[in-house]
C-alpha cells in the first residue's frame, strides 16, 4: 500500500518566517475586535448583550424551568404519590413518602415531596411520566441560586406555591 | 403417561396432569390466569386460560381439563389470543384502573396481561364504570377494594380450604358480585396475609405494607423466618437498607407457598428504635458507648483460659455462631460451663398448618453442636454459683424475672445482642450483634432441616455480624485462628459436625437438607403443601 498521492496534512506545510512570529495575525485579530467596537458604538440597538438582571431573556414556551406541583381546586396537591416521576427520574432526585389520605376518594397523597434541584438535570421526564399532570416544569424559572446546598432541596410546600399559573 | 402436542411441541406428562400444568411445562411459562392456583381447588371462573384443543368445537379452559393421550393443543394462535383479549376486556369493564394509588401495580395480573395481549382502546368511559366499596378494612391485616377485584375466588377458596375459617365469600350476582367478609365477621386469622399474596390484582392489600413502597423499587433476598421452629422459607423485600415486607418463598418440604402473619411482622425488630448500634460499657450505673478498638483492652481479663465462668447461648443464634460460641466457651470457660441458653417456655398455640409452639428458630441447631438449654430455675442456680465473668450471647434471659434478679447481682456480665433489652441493661458490657436479616447463617428447624438465609440489609451503626465478634474473641483468647470469612467458617463447621455427610454448608441446596442419621427424618409439616 502506498500513501503517495494523498494530500499532505497541514502540519506538513512549511510556515514562513512571517507567519511563525504571528505578528500580522495579532494585528488582524485586533482589527476585527476594534471593528466590532466601533460598529457597536454607533449601532447600540443591535447589541446582543443583555442588561441582566434588569433585562431578562425570553425563552421559548417549551423551556423547562423549575418544577411546580399542581393543586386541586381545594388547594391540596394533585399528586397521588404514585412515584412514577421518582422512578423515571434519571438523576434520582425526587423523594416521596406516601401516606393515607383522610378522604377515601383520594386515598393516597404525598406526605413529603422533595426535589434536589442540584441533582436535577431538567430533562422533564417527571412531568411526562406523571399520570395526574401534577408536576410541571413550566414556571420558566431558571434563576436557581442559593448560598447553601440544602437550600436547593425543595419541599412540597415550596413546590406547591412556586408560581401559581406557570409563567406562560 | 400421556403424550400430547402443545404449540407444535411434543411432551409427555403423567396421566391425570392438568392441561394447565402441561402447558406451563411445554411453554416454559404459565398460561394467562387469575383463578388457577396449584395449592387450591380448581374454580375455573376467570376464563383466561382458554386454549384450543383440536377436535373440540369450543375453546376449553386448561385449568379444568385433564390431559388425554394424543391431545393437540394450541395456546397462542389467533383464536386463542382474541378470546383472551375479549375476556380481559370483560374483566376490565368496571375496573377502576387506579394503578397510581394501587399497591399491586408492578406485580399485577391485569397489568401483565394487558401488556401481553390486551393493548386495545377501552370502549368504556371512566364515568360509566360501576362502583363498589373501596378502602374497606376487613381485618387487622387486610384492606379490600371491591372495585379492583376480578372475582377469581382465590381468597375465598383459601379461607375455606386452607385455614378452614371461611371468613370471605362472594355476594350478589352479575356485575354486582363482590367479595366481602360475612356480616359481623373479620378476616382475622393467623394466615390472612396469604390472601394478599394470592390476590392477582390489588383488591386485597396489606395494611402493614400499604403505601410504603412501590414494589418495583424493592430488592429481594432469600431468608428463613426467625419466628418459630418451622422455619418458613421467605423472601425479604428491602430498599435502601430498610425491610418493607416479608413474603413466603416456595419450599414444598416446609411451608409450601404460605407463611403466617406473625412471621411476616418479624422484620419489625430489625428496625426497632432500641437496637444496640454501638458497644456499650456500664460506668456509674449508665451504659455509655465506646469503640470496638477499646474493647480489646477492656475485655482482656476474660479472654484467656479460665477467664469466663459461664457461657450462655441462645436458640435464636445461627448454627455457625453456636459452633464458634462453643469453641470460645471451651477455650475460656471449659466444657461444663457452656449452656445452650434459657429454655423458653412453649407457647402452646402452635397449629397444624405452620406455626409451631416453639418460637425459637434454631433449637435443633443447639442440639446439633451439643449444647443444652436449661429451665429458668436451674439456670438461676448456675448463675448464682458462677464467680466471675458471665458471657451471654443472644436471647434475652433477663426478661425472666428470676434470672433478672440473679443477673443483677453479678458484677461482670458481657452480653452480645441486638437490642438494648433487660439483659443489656444489666450487663457490664453490651456488644452489638447483627439481627437475623443482617447476617447470613444456617438455622435447623424442628424437623432437623438445615436451611440457610442471606443477609439482606447492613447492621446499624457499628454493630457487627456475631460470628466476627466471636472469631475475634477466640483469637484474643489464644484459640483457633479466625476463619476470616463465612465460607471458611462453614467449612470448619461442616467438617466437625457433618463429617461423612453428602453435603457441606457451602453447598446446601436451596430447599435445605436433613442430614441423614443426625436427626429424626423430616415429618412433613401438616398442611405444608396445601
Ligand atoms: S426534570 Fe428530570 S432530572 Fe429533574 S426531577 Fe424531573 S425527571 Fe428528575
Ligand atoms: S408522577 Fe405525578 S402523581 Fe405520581 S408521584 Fe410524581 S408528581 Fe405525584
Ligand atoms: S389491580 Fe392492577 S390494574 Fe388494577 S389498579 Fe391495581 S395495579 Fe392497576
Ligand atoms: S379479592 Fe382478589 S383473590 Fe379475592 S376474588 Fe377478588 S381478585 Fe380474587
Ligand atoms: S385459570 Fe383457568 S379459568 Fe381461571
Amino acid at each position: 500500500m502506498s500513501f503517495e498521492g494523498l494530500p499532505k496534512g497541514s502540519c506538513a506545510k512549511k510556515t514562513s518566517f512571517r507567519d511563525s512570529i504571528y505578528f500580522w495575525e495579532i494585528v488582524r485579530g485586533l482589527g476585527v475586535t476594534i471593528g466590532h467596537l466601533v460598529y457597536n458604538i454607533f449601532h447600540t440597538s443591535e447589541m446582543p448583550t443583555l442588561q441582566y438582571p434588569e433585562e431578562k431573556k425570553i425563552y421559548s414556551d417549551r423551556f423547562r424551568g423549575r418544577h411546580r406541583l399542581m393543586k386541586r381546586e381545594d388547594g391540596s396537591p394533585r399528586c397521588v404519590a404514585c412515584q412514577m416521576c421518582a422512578t423515571v427520574c434519571p438523576a434520582d432526585c425526587i423523594n416521596i413518602d406516601a401516606a393515607e389520605h383522610p378522604d377515601s376518594e383520594i386515598e393516597k397523597f404525598p406526605e413529603t415531596f422533595v426535589i434536589d434541584l442540584l441533582r436535577c438535570v431538567y430533562c422533564g421526564l417527571c412531568e411526562e411520566a406523571c399520570p395526574c399532570d401534577a408536576i410541571r416544569l413550566d414556571t420558566g424559572i431558571y434563576e436557581i441560586a442559593a448560598d447553601s446546598r440544602d437550600k436547593f432541596v425543595v419541599d412540597k410546600e415550596f413546590l406547591l406555591n412556586d408560581r401559581e399559573h406557570g409563567s406562560y | 403417561m400421556a403424550k400430547l402436542t402443545i404449540d407444535g411441541k411434543e411432551i409427555e406428562v403423567p396421566d391425570g396432569t392438568r392441561l394447565f400444568d402441561a402447558c406451563t411445562e411445554a411453554r416454559g411459562r404459565p398460561l394467562p390466569h387469575f383463578c388457577y392456583h396449584p395449592d387450591l381447588p380448581v374454580a375455573g371462573v376467570c376464563r383466561l386460560c382458554q386454549v384450543e384443543i383440536e377436535g373440540m368445537p369450543k375453546l376449553a379452559i386448561a385449568c379444568n381439563t385433564i390431559v388425554r393421550d394424543g391431545m393437540v393443543v394450541h395456546t397462542m394462535n389467533e383464536r386463542v389470543n382474541k378470546a383472551n383479549q375479549q375476556v380481559l376486556e370483560l374483566h376490565l369493564i368496571n375496573h377502576p384502573v387506579d394503578c397510581p394509588i394501587c399497591d399491586q401495580a408492578g406485580e399485577c395480573g391485569l397489568q401483565d396481561q394487558y401488556m401481553e395481549f390486551g393493548l386495545y382502546d377501552s370502549k368504556v368511559e371512566q364515568s360509566d364504570k360501576g362502583h363498589k366499596a373501596k378502602v374497606k378494612v376487613i381485618g387487622p391485616q387486610v384492606i379490600l377494594d371491591q372495585e379492583r377485584c376480578v372475582l377469581c375466588s382465590r381468597c375465598v377458596r383459601f379461607c375455606r380450604e386452607v385455614t378452614k375459617t371461611g371468613e370471605l365469600g362472594i355476594y350478589d350476582r352479575g356485575d354486582r358480585a363482590h367479595v366481602d367478609v360475612a356480616p359481623g365477621v373479620e378476616l382475622d386469622n393467623l394466615y390472612s396475609l396469604n390472601t394478599v399474596d394470592l390476590c392477582p390484582v390489588g383488591a386485597l392489600t396489606s395494611r402493614d405494607f400499604r403505601f410504603q413502597k412501590r414494589v418495583w423499587m424493592l430488592k429481594s433476598t432469600e431468608g428463613i423466618c426467625p419466628g418459630c421452629a418451622t422455619g418458613c422459607n421467605i423472601r425479604i423485600d428491602h430498599h435502601g437498607g430498610r425491610i418493607f415486607r416479608l413474603k413466603p418463598r416456595y419450599n414444598p418440604e416446609v411451608n409450601g407457598r404460605w407463611m403466617c402473619d406473625r412471621g411476616r411482622m418479624t422484620y419489625k425488630v430489625v428496625h426497632d428504635e432500641k437496637r444496640l448500634d454501638s458497644p456499650l460499657k456500664k460506668s456509674g450505673g449508665q451504659l455509655a458507648p465506646l469503640q470496638w478498638s477499646e474493647l480489646e483492652g477492656e475485655l482482656s481479663g476474660m479472654l484467656k483460659p479460665g477467664g469466663v465462668s459461664l457461657v450462655i447461648g441462645s436458640s435464636h443464634l445461627a448454627l455457625e455462631e453456636l459452633f464458634l460460641l462453643k469453641q470460645l466457651g471451651l477455650q475460656v470457660a471449659g466444657e461444663d460451663q457452656i449452656i445452650g441458653g434459657l429454655a423458653e417456655s412453649d407457647q402452646k398455640d402452635g397449629d397444624d398448618l405452620l406455626l409451631s409452639s416453639d418460637r425459637t428458630p434454631n433449637r435443633a441447631g443447639l442440639a446439633l453442636v451439643g449444647l443444652e438449654e436449661m429451665k429458668a430455675d436451674l439456670l438461676a442456680d448456675r448463675i448464682k454459683e458462677a464467680r466471675g465473668t458471665i458471657l451471654i450471647h443472644g436471647g434475652n434471659p433477663a426478661a425472666d424475672p428470676l434470672l433478672a434478679e440473679v443477673l443483677a447481682n453479678c458484677q461482670h456480665v458481657v452480653y452480645i445482642g441486638t437490642h438494648v433489652n433487660e439483659t443489656a441493661q444489666l450487663a457490664a458490657y453490651a456488644l452489638p450483634g447483627a439481627s437475623w436479616a443482617e447476617k447470613a447463617g444456617t438455622f435447623v428447624n424442628q424437623d432437623g432441616r438445615l436451611q440457610q438465609f442471606q443477609s439482606a440489609v447492613v447492621c446499624p451503626g457499628s454493630a457487627r455480624e456475631d460470628w466476627r465478634v466471636l472469631a475475634e474473641m477466640l483469637v484474643l483468647a489464644g484459640g483457633e485462628e479466625s476463619p476470616g470469612n463465612l465460607d471458611t467458617l462453614r467449612k470448619r463447621v461442616s467438617s466437625e459436625l457433618f463429617n461423612g455427610q453428602e453435603f457441606d454448608l457451602n453447598t446446601l441446596s436451596a430447599l435445605g437438607v436433613v442430614p441423614s442419621g443426625l436427626a429424626e427424618p423430616a415429618d412433613p409439616v401438616a398442611g405444608g403443601e396445601g
